[in-house]
């Protein structure tokens, strides 16, 4: 089933570590979000990444989607 | 007509056979095979064989065209030993009449509430029923002749724990949440009322799983501790959540021998964490390093996992765990995460158990989403938890510790037994984030002015500066933790008492 995985905090878009139709592992970080001074991961179940729907930068709501997971 | 004893034998036999018949072969088979345990499966699973004592088997109904239909009335009751210890036990029948709630079976509850509590054992309810039985309890006969005055009445005298199944409705619901420990199996529903009622009373068309499914209750409202697959797995979790509690909240939990190998991967601890400390790790990996070997029992490990609570053994002792958790929200600690906690200080204060706190977090987690969600009121809710605690309290700070939180987590003479790492970073607040504000630069924006009252903001927040104004009871090499903790727990005994507290927080709500 695909993934769809949302921010779980207010954020903002620190890094993004990889480009859509890359294959990650399950917990490889795929981009990384700054609040609170910590720089948090954003990881899947592993898969191909579809799409990620914000970039470096851009500031994140609590619940924003931010990227799509299919499995492999 | 008299009767010899053989005929008593024989009559008796037939009377017993048919009570516990349950509510037949065709309702049990149905049950067995969708892979789910009966009522009597469940007894049996959860006591230590041949010690359950039953009472109330021959309790029926009292509508006379039920009598035959209602074994047991849809409850089985009754004593037994876990682990060689006495508990009692409620497992709702749902093949009798959906195990609804009559005044006989309401009564069979209420003896095994009482008993437990003059005795001071724990009460098991194995949840699952349809609320209350029409025509048995219906009008206002029937609502005046409840007798509710103590029923929830939670006084933490001895533990109530619950395993959720199917249908968890009415007193099934209520008796879950008020437990101590409740562990839901996945594909069970708990809720006020009943899918159907809520659609019809409120025009809404509502989906089970969403109306009080697992992710519900173990990942958003956090109203149970765990989340299993099957029946044998939610009794197993009882039989073990109990291994760590006292009978009741007059003796010291129990004692454990401690497994060889616990506390060897304590040499490599810092390599869990990272020095920086914008960088994550899971604390949950720490915790298992400091516990005793495979001792660790993490409760509502879906809900607010940006803090970790968990009951543990350290040197064979019970332990209440209450862990930053940066791998979840950089280890912020928001509104659920402060109901989270006050649960196990709650917990932890009624029944006898030390608490462990382990410290690495930014702060609160600020912000519009969490004033809405009356973040002060919490902050301010687990201070006056934390104070009303009497059992011994360790803190153990491990990396950063910022703000208000800082005080939350066992800081400011709020814990008995206070430690940092040497690599402890201790503030009002991020010495960057403060350089933000008191300096008005950023690193962008200015970084040599930044980086002059970075120096300047991260002075003197050091583990020894701590320490110098006996903040801290002592700067440790983290290889130590495991050893600080077990001295802690030794010199911080309650002694007088033999490890009994004042169970101030026994009467806190058991939702909030």
């Amino acid at each position: 089933m695909t993934q769809m995985i949302n921010a779980e905090m207010s954020a903002s878009v620190w890094r993004v570590l990889v480009t859509p139709g890359t294959e990650v592992e399950a917990d490889e970080p795929i981009l990384i979000l700054e609040s609170m001074k910590m720089e948090i991961p954003v990881m899947s179940d592993g898969g191909r990444v579809v799409e990620i729907a914000v970039s470096q930068g851009e500031i994140v709501q609590s619940g924003q989607h931010l990227v799509t997971v299919d499995p492999s | 007509m008299t009767m010899n004893r053989q005929e008593r034998i024989d009559v008796d036999a037939k009377k017993r056979e048919a009570a516990m018949a349950m509510g037949g072969p065709a309702k049990l088979a149905r049950r067995a095979e969708a892979g789910e345990l009966n009522a009597r499966e469940r007894i049996a699973h959860l006591f230590d064989e041949g010690t359950f004592r039953e009472m109330g088997l021959f309790a029926t109904s009292q509508v006379p065209a039920d009598k035959d239909s209602t074994p047991a009335d849809g409850k089985v009751t009754g004593t037994g030993r876990i682990d060689g210890r006495l508990a009692s036990a409620v497992a709702y029948d749902f093949t009798v009449k959906g195990a609804s709630s009559s005044p006989v079976s309401n009564r069979k509850m209420q003896h095994m509430k009482d008993l437990a509590l003059r005795s001071g054992f724990p009460v098991v309810y194995f949840s699952e029923s349809t609320g209350v039985r029409m025509p048995d309890i219906m009008g206002g006969a029937g609502m005046g002749s409840m007798s509710d005055k103590v029923r929830f009445l939670r006084g933490r005298e001895s533990p109530w724990v619950a395993a959720v199944f199917g249908f968890s409705f009415g007193s099934a619901a209520w008796h879950a949440v008020a437990s101590d420990f409740s562990v839901f199996r996945k594909g069970s529903v708990m809720a006020v009322s009943s899918p159907k009622l809520v659609s019809m009373a409120t025009a809404q068309q509502v989906d089970k799983e969403e109306l009080g499914g697992w992710r519900i209750h173990g990942a958003q409202t956090g109203l149970v501790d765990m989340v299993v697959d099957t029946d044998a797995e939610a009794v197993a979790a009882i039989r073990r959540f109990l291994s760590y509690l006292p009978s009741n909240n007059q003796v010291a939990p129990p004692t454990a021998e401690v497994p060889k190998s616990s506390g060897a991967g304590m040499v490599d601890i810092e390599s869990f964490v990272p020095e920086s400390p914008s960088q994550v790790y899971d604390m949950r990996k720490v915790l298992a390093q400091i516990a005793d070997k495979d001792s660790v029992f993490e409760l509502k490990s879906l809900y607010a996992k940006n803090l970790t609570t968990a009951l543990v053994r350290i040197g064979g002792k019970s332990v209440g765990v209450i862990a930053n958790n940066p791998m979840f929200k950089g280890g912020a600690i928001d509104a659920d995460a402060c109901d989270k906690a006050v649960n196990m200080l709650v917990m932890c204060d009624s029944y006898n158990i030390p608490l462990l706190f382990l410290v690495d977090q930014p702060g609160f987690l600020v912000g519009l989403e969490a004033e809405r969600q009356k973040i002060a009121g919490k902050v301010i809710n687990w201070m006056n938890a934390l104070s009303l605690v009497t059992v011994p309290k360790v803190t153990v700070m491990l990396r950063k510790n910022y703000g208000q939180a800082f005080v939350n987590m066992g800081g400011a003479e709020t814990a008995h037994a206070v430690a940092a790492w040497w690599t402890s970073q201790v503030s009002f607040m991020d010495p960057r984030s403060g350089t933000q504000i008191v300096y008005g630069v950023t690193p962008e924006s200015d970084p040599e002015a930044f980086e002059r009252g970075y120096t300047e903001m991260a002075r003197g927040t050091s583990a020894y500066d701590i320490a110098s104004v006996y903040g801290v009871h002592e700067v440790i090499d983290p290889a130590d933790t495991r050893d600080f903790i077990i001295d802690a727990l030794d010199v911080h005994h309650l002694g007088r008492t033999n490890g009994i507290g004042e169970h101030l927080l026994r009467h806190w709500p058991t939702s909030f």
